[in-house]
């Protein structure tokens, strides 16, 4: 009785056909670098991340790495993977970050923070002059973030790079016309960071291609804190930005970039390394993993470029996507 | 396709009886639509509504329990592919594996450097979920004593790993009333692992080592052979296979595909070359589909690593995460020290707490309960206003921390010094920067009120 | 248009085409075709984009002499003959077509000049600048973009007198306009008259000389080309969007001081088709708006007819040159005594903390904008008629008299716009720190705060606000704007008079309005960001369910933000009358809810009902036992009926769902036609919050009595009455409520 009961389930068994999403719209493809710079095109995805059998993934999350002209802000136990001779000098580190696999280069001039050094146009200059004639990745150059320190020297690095389209941020909510400009002006990408909200980063995506930014020379940066540090939020709104540009909607179908290296190494988590609760772990493995983690993560909701700041975790999360590309 | 409330209400009594804890069966059937309660609450539903409503009401992915004397893990009844169409419900279990051809001394270590782990987060402790002990010796006593020796140190819920039968069931028999997770019946076993989960009353594990249609066939297998609490290694262990695989499970567990409605379980570190690639797995893991980690290797930093990140993404997108109200310190501040002022919205506590970090000087923080709503939210809710700041500073002894007494207010609620100047006539309450990355500058202007 | 502008246009293009014909030919003999033409800058370098008025029209590269033959030849084909003197046809085309020759023979001209050594010009001492150089381009083309420059100005030919000159660039330049300088009128040109007055000319101050012939006026258009080709992503010959670049990005105009000759109307022409207005300050004929140029392509403001000294006759025709060009100018947020922002809206002011109360208990206190023509507003002008804070001895006399009047002009300005700006008054005056305002209308409540007071706030600081915030929020339908105060009794009892007419006016324009007499709805979808599946269909019967947000007020919000979150939803085929669904809704919320939501009617509660985000003001919900609904509303902290509270029934709907039988709405719905209509309206209500009822008596009565239930309100229980729904139902069958012998709801 049981097995003629058995019997009969078995043919029963339905076939397991495998649903696929039928998504009409594509991620703009957006090429980083050119004019004697190596070229990295992000973007062009026609499914979520890595779910090549129901669309195409064209290109793999690509990988910058963070270098800085006034390094202070990292924590000693970051500097030190790398090296204080080479900390020192963005060219050198720059040049180290492409040996490590970096695919683009993303300065912060955090030396012109009118809190920190307050340094200016000159200084900045030089620094992304150093990065360009170290390395022929292609170049990513972010302000201090405070608005009319960025207009200043952000304007000036455009023209100094014309051509090479590297990547200027960011543009925000109320100072995005000038960095904006610049970028037309000397055919670079514009950055459009929005503070977690989906509709915020829709609008800002408008304004900026209004300006007449195209919108393949446009990543849209929706923020993201750390893992811990709300990353879920982040999590969140790259998979909503990413679905809704898969279901059509043109204004959100441009690269998504995200930082989840700095942010990690601003937490606690990552800079202290004494008197915290022993259950945190050994400094150095807690501090990496909390930045891969963060960057797993976030490069499993959607996001295109992603910027790391450790050399191991750009080891690890190349090694990753490498494996997620099925290479 | 699910029930509205009035489609349920019309199949209830309409006595407003009151004894399923709800003033009206309208209250009630609004419950049971938004799958909030069960019906068997309802002592006078008719067998039509019962049949009607587990139709219409059985979930997509079944909840399965682990049981032990003290603990229940339940896992699985997953309702969505991404968390902010509703949420995530049930933290994926993450259990640590042990093998019977470990040591009896690192055998014991293990046990307990896993089981006594636990890290506070946000006013919440959190602890790793249990041990997956595998039969490596093949022998069936070395197994049964082993798990015997684990269920001695332990009472956290138990997955058994093996593959021979007579292991298995000689492994359950020293388990005693805890229902551990049977691993695995396969196309080879999948009888007597069966029977197993059956007579011991345990929930199984169905591993497919042949793709997708094979673990159908498993799954349905079990399920017609009266096994009810099941769940599914589809058999995929690469970072690019399993993440397909999952999603494909996940996917038509929600379409309603029977023999898919279970939870998964991982091995990532079956799947990786390192432990490094074992934690990335773990995580894509936590975030894509998996209802049940097994975990190779173990560290506190990797604990609290995944234990963060299972809490990030199984948080509830409209009840965002909430600190306990408090003072709390960054670094260790003394009585000079600045002391500032925020609502328990976690993000808006760790943007200050972030920046404060930052500057390198050591601060109180002080974290008003507002409900879990941002700074502005809360003020405009009405749920962060003078009187509660002062019954705050009052509740948690600020005026013993300090000795300036100096309270530094969120620039955006400016609005509310006047009236905290009343109520707390001994402080001086300061108006800090709107937004938190104006603190590092804030502190440094203001450094001689610190600084004495 | 005029026929004696086509006809100089037509004579001044066949001047100067001419003048390029015989120069080329010269050129030919004496340089020969292979010599280089090339536009320089003032150091020698080499300018981008060749002769960038024709390169962007023909896509035509001018290298050398014998490139020019090609554009010569193409601008001779533009040429109509002039207009017969009895026979006249409409030929704006033909004139704009002259006038694109005419800047194409100037660009010969100016190119051969530059091959025989003759530019930039030099006049005695002073070297004129002539064409822009490309660092200088770009840094300019930055600040047009990201709009801290608005444009240029071309100003041609010799202003009245050297006093006038400088006034005149001075107010350009107060409005960060970038200056050029062409033309003469009988050898004598405003950069004379700016040497003669010391003025310093050249980048620095914004100034820049091209040269001293009407020709020279090219290099502007040649500017705004390159602007084209560098931030507007034109390619070479793609003359329309050249144009449509300019006429939309670059806010420039042509200011013509002195008479008007051929050639400057030919010019005046070609930058026409820019969409670059001309301004003459002398006696010439108007071409009225014909949709080249924003508003008017042409427009006479004669020097004489201006009022005022020469100072006011200056800021004058330049008001008139930025509003003819549509320019819009940010205002820096105002000067004030005390702090400004958000974090002030909603303090409350006690009555110990006051300096003065205007409104309330203390008197009649109205406000009221209204829509004026352009003229009758002075903009930033603020008046305050009678006594000033500081001049009212509030603690002797506590009876104040206030009236607010605001009065806006615009191009875009609508008069159903007016409610929308009046209403902003609310938040725009509590932001002020010390100011607080209550009500609306003809029941304005301000009070200002004894220590704003002592900082130094007065009324006119309200002015300069509403000044400066309608400007930077509103600019796209407000151009101007002047605020009056009065506080005496005699003028207050005459707008408040005045202002009830306008309020009834516009209660029967919205109360007027059906959804039958729309096509449109709008859509709200605010809230996305926390209930990413929820859209808020808006119409004319019903208000948003937050009630923030009217059909009037999102059609202003769209017109102001046409990519913001209230989009126009086209009604497409009404699939239920009674239960209001629409094709068109229904496509757009699918669309926009992620696709989950199929359906969604306007008018049931039962079927398909608008979906609930968080912030309704009221919630609906079927009483089943009653055959009817209660409405509990959001200040209502108490037990209702239904079994749950305001609070558990949003835990229950809110974030997006629908749930047939529930629903969110705004307070106002409940006295709209349209309210519930499909299950029968408002005689379903069995029960509402008492704070609601209270707040709706008299408009809730009203609506009763005009479905024929003039008992209905006291048929309708609430919070004081009874809270569960045993005792509801007998209350309801004592009264005779109607919803009990109505078809029954499910």
């Amino acid at each position: 009785m049981l097995d003629s009961i058995k019997f009969k389930l078995e043919v029963v068994v339905p076939e397991v056909e495998i649903p696929k999403e039928k998504w009409t719209g594509r991620v703009r493809e957006v090429k980083i670098g050119g004019k004697g710079r190596k070229e990295v095109v992000v973007g062009g995805a026609t499914a979520m991340p890595f779910l090549d059998f129901e669309g195409e993934i064209p290109n793999p999350p690509r990988v910058a790495v963070e270098v800085r002209d006034d390094p202070s802000g990292f924590p000693p136990g970051l500097l030190s993977s790398w090296g204080d001779d080479v900390v020192n000098d963005v060219g050198s580190w720059a040049k180290k970050a492409a040996e490590l696999g970096a695919e683009i280069i993303t300065l912060r001039l955090t030396s012109a923070h009118p809190e920190g050094q307050n340094t200016g146009v000159e200084e900045a200059k030089s620094a992304v002059d150093k990065v360009l004639s170290a390395v022929d990745l292609p170049l990513m150059v972010i302000g201090p973030e405070i608005a009319d320190k960025d207009n200043e020297i952000l304007v000036p690095i455009a023209d100094l790079a014309e051509g090479q389209r590297i990547v200027l941020g960011n543009c925000v909510e109320n100072n995005y016309k000038t960095i904006a400009a610049a970028c037309i002006a000397a055919n670079h990408i514009a950055i459009a960071k929005t503070p977690l909200d989906i509709n915020l980063a829709k609008q800002l995506n408008v304004q900026v291609s209004d300006i007449g930014v195209p919108l393949e020379s446009i990543l849209m940066d929706a923020d993201m804190g750390a893992l811990g540090y709300g990353i879920e939020y982040a999590i969140s709104i790259d998979e909503r930005l990413k679905l809704a540009a898969l279901m059509g909607d043109s204004v959100t179908a441009v690269p998504i970039i995200n930082h989840p290296g700095p942010e990690t190494w601003r937490q606690k988590e990552a800079k202290v390394s004494e008197g915290v609760p022993e259950s945190w772990g050994g400094y150095d493995e807690r501090a990496l993993y909390w930045e891969e983690l963060s960057a797993t993560s976030i490069i499993h909701s959607g996001a295109d470029v992603v910027t790391l700041c450790h050399p191991k975790a750009v080891e690890y999360i190349k090694s990753m996507i490498a494996k997620l590309m099925g290479q | 396709m699910a029930l509205t409330g009035i489609q349920i209400y019309k199949l209830l009594p309409k006595t407003n009886c009151k004894e399923c804890g709800y003033p009206t069966c309208m209250a009630f059937a609004m419950k049971l639509a938004a799958g909030q309660e069960d019906l068997s609450k309802c002592p006078y539903a008719s067998d039509e509504a019962k049949e009607k409503l587990s139709a219409a009401a059985k979930p997509p992915m079944r909840a399965v329990t682990i049981v032990t004397n003290d603990h229940q893990l339940t896992t699985g009844a997953e309702l969505v592919m991404y968390r902010h169409q509703k949420k995530f419900f049930n933290p994926a279990p993450l259990m640590v594996r042990v093998k019977d051809t470990a040591s009896a001394d690192d055998l014991n270590e293990t046990v307990e450097e896993v089981g006594n782990y636990s890290v506070d987060r946000v006013g919440m402790t959190f602890t790793l979920d249990g041990f997956a002990v595998q039969n490596d010796s093949g022998d069936a006593s070395t197994f049964a004593s082993c798990v015997e020796s684990v269920k001695s140190k332990t009472d956290m819920p138990l997955t058994l790993i093996a593959t021979d039968p007579n292991s298995m069931s000689a492994a359950l028999e020293k388990v005693g009333d805890s229902r551990p997770l049977i691993y695995a019946a396969t196309k080879d076993n999948i009888d007597q692992m069966g029977q197993l989960a059956k007579k011991y009353s345990c929930p199984m594990v169905v591993k497919s080592s042949d793709g997708l249609d094979e673990l159908a066939e498993l799954s349905e297998k079990a399920s017609g052979a009266g096994v009810e609490d099941i769940i599914l290694d589809p058999g995929d262990r690469d970072l690019h296979n399993s993440l397909v695989s999952f999603t494909q499970v996940r996917r038509l567990a929600l379409r309603k595909f029977e023999p898919f409605g279970y939870p998964i379980i991982s091995f990532p570190g079956e799947g990786a070359s390192s432990v490094e690639e074992e934690v990335n797995l773990a995580a894509q893991h936590i975030a894509k589909y998996a209802n049940v980690i097994v975990m190779d290797s173990f560290s506190p930093a990797i604990a609290y690593n995944l234990l963060t990140l299972r809490l990030n993404v199984y948080t509830d997108p409209q009840a965002p995460i909430q600190l306990q109200s408090g003072i709390y310190q960054v670094g260790s501040p003394d009585e000079k020290s600045p002391l500032c002022i925020t609502t328990n919205y976690a993000l808006s506590y760790f943007a200050i707490s972030g920046e404060v970090e930052a500057t390198g000087r050591p601060s109180w923080i002080l974290v008003v309960d507002t409900e879990g709503l941002s700074v502005l939210t809360a003020w405009s809710a009405g749920k962060f206003d003078a009187d509660g700041i002062a019954a705050h500073i009052k509740q948690f002894d600020a005026a013993d921390k300090v000795n300036h007494n100096s309270l530094i207010l969120p620039g955006g609620v400016a609005i509310l010094k006047g009236e905290t100047e009343e109520n707390l006539p001994d402080w001086k309450i300061l108006v800090g920067p709107r937004e938190a990355p104006g603190i590092g500058g804030y502190f440094r202007q203001n450094a001689q009120i610190w600084e004495g | 248009m005029s026929r004696f502008i086509a006809a100089s246009t037509a004579r001044g293009a066949r001047q100067v085409i001419d003048k390029a014909d015989n120069m080329l030919k010269g050129a030919l003999d004496s340089l020969g075709p292979d010599a280089p033409v090339e536009f320089k800058d003032r150091s020698g370098g080499p300018t981008a984009y060749y002769l960038p008025v024709i390169y962007g029209y023909l896509g035509h590269k001018v290298e050398k002499v014998g490139d020019l033959q090609y554009p010569l030849d193409r601008a001779k084909s533009l040429l109509a003959p002039e207009p017969d003197e009895n026979m006249w046809l409409p030929y704006l085309g033909e004139t704009l077509d002259a006038g694109v020759g005419t800047l194409w023979a100037e660009e010969i001209i100016k190119g051969i000049e530059f091959a025989q050594g003759k530019q930039p010009e030099a006049k005695g001492d002073f070297q004129f600048n002539g064409p822009i150089d490309d660092g200088q381009l770009r840094s300019w083309g930055i600040a047009m973009v990201d709009g801290s420059m608005p444009g240029f100005a071309v100003v041609i030919g010799e202003a009245p007198s050297n006093q006038a000159a400088v006034r005149i660039v001075r107010e350009l330049q107060a409005r960060g306009q970038l200056v050029f300088l062409s033309g003469n009128v009988n050898g004598r040109s405003v950069v004379d008259q700016l040497l003669e007055e010391g003025v310093d000319l050249g980048y620095p101050t914004y100034t820049v000389s091209f040269g001293s012939d009407t020709e020279s006026t090219v290099y502007a258009t040649g500017y705004a080309t390159r602007a084209a080709f560098s931030f507007g992503n034109v390619t070479p010959g793609d003359w329309r969007r050249v144009l449509l670049y300019n006429k939309f990005r670059c806010f420039a105009f042509a200011l013509v001081l002195g008479p008007m000759d051929d050639v400057k109307w030919a010019t005046g022409a070609g930058a026409i088709d820019y969409g670059f207005p001309a301004i003459a300050n002398t006696m010439v004929p108007h071409i009225l708006p014909t949709g080249v140029t924003r508003y008017e392509d042409v427009i006479s403001e004669p020097w004489d007819d201006i009022p005022g000294d020469t100072n006011e006759k200056a800021k004058r025709l330049i008001d008139k040159c930025i509003e003819v060009r549509g320019i819009k100018v940010t205002i820096p947020q105002p000067e004030l005594p005390v702090t400004y922002g958000p974090a002030f809206e909603g303090e409350v002011i006690r009555r110990r903390d006051m300096q003065v109360e205007f409104g309330s208990k203390s008197g009649p206190g109205v406000e009221l904008l209204e829509m004026k023509d352009t003229d009758a507003v002075e903009d930033g002008k603020c008046e305050v008629v009678g006594p000033d804070i500081d001049e009212i001895d509030f603690g002797n006399n506590p009876n104040t008299y206030f009236a607010c009047k605001i009065d806006v002009a615009g191009r875009a300005m609508r008069d159903e716009f007016e409610p929308v700006l009046e209403r902003q008054l609310h938040n725009l005056s509590n932001e002020v720190e010390g100011y607080q305002h209550q009500g609306q209308r003809e029941i304005t409540w301000i009070r200002v705060s004894k220590k704003a007071y002592e900082a130094g706030l007065r009324l006119k600081h309200m002015g300069d606000v509403f000044h400066t915030t309608f400007h930077n929020q509103f600019g796209s339908i407000v151009d101007k704007i002047q605020t009056t105060f009065y506080t005496n009794q005699e003028d207050v009892e005459k707008i408040m008079e005045y202002a009830r007419d306008k309020y009834r006016e516009r209660d029967e324009r919205i109360g007027g309005l059906k959804d039958e007499s729309v096509d449109t709805f709008y859509s709200c979808t605010l809230c996305q960001s926390f209930a990413p599946t929820h859209v808020c269909v808006i119409n004319p019967e019903r208000p948003g369910l937050c009630g923030a947000y009217t059909w009037l007020d999102c059609r202003a919000a769209y017109e102001i933000n046409p990519r913001g979150p209230n989009q126009p939803v086209e009604k497409g085929k009404c699939l239920d009358e009674a239960k209001g669904e629409f094709e068109g809704v229904n496509q757009f919320v699918y669309d926009n809810s992620q696709r989950t939501v199929e359906r969604m009617t306007l008018y049931s509660l039962m079927d398909a009902p608008m979906t609930t985000c968080g912030c309704c003001e009221c919630n609906m919900v079927l009483i089943p036992e009653a055959n009817g609904i209660m409405i509990v509303s959001r200040e209502d902290f108490g037990e209702t009926p239904c079994g749950m509270k305001f609070t558990t029934l949003m835990g229950q709907i809110g974030g997006g769902q629908q749930s047939p039988g529930m629903m969110g709405h705004g307070k106002r719905f409940v006295l709209s036609e349209k309210f519930i209509s499909a299950e029968g309206g408002l005689r379903r209500v069995v029960w509402m919050s008492k704070p609601l009822k209270e707040e709706l008596k008299d408009d809730l009565q009203q609506r009763c009595e005009a479905i024929g239930e003039p008992d209905l309100m006291d048929k309708i229980a609430d919070g004081d009455i009874c809270t569960t729904v045993e005792d509801l139902v007998p209350f309801l069958e004592e009264k005779g409520h109607p919803a009990l012998s109505m078809e029954s709801m499910i």
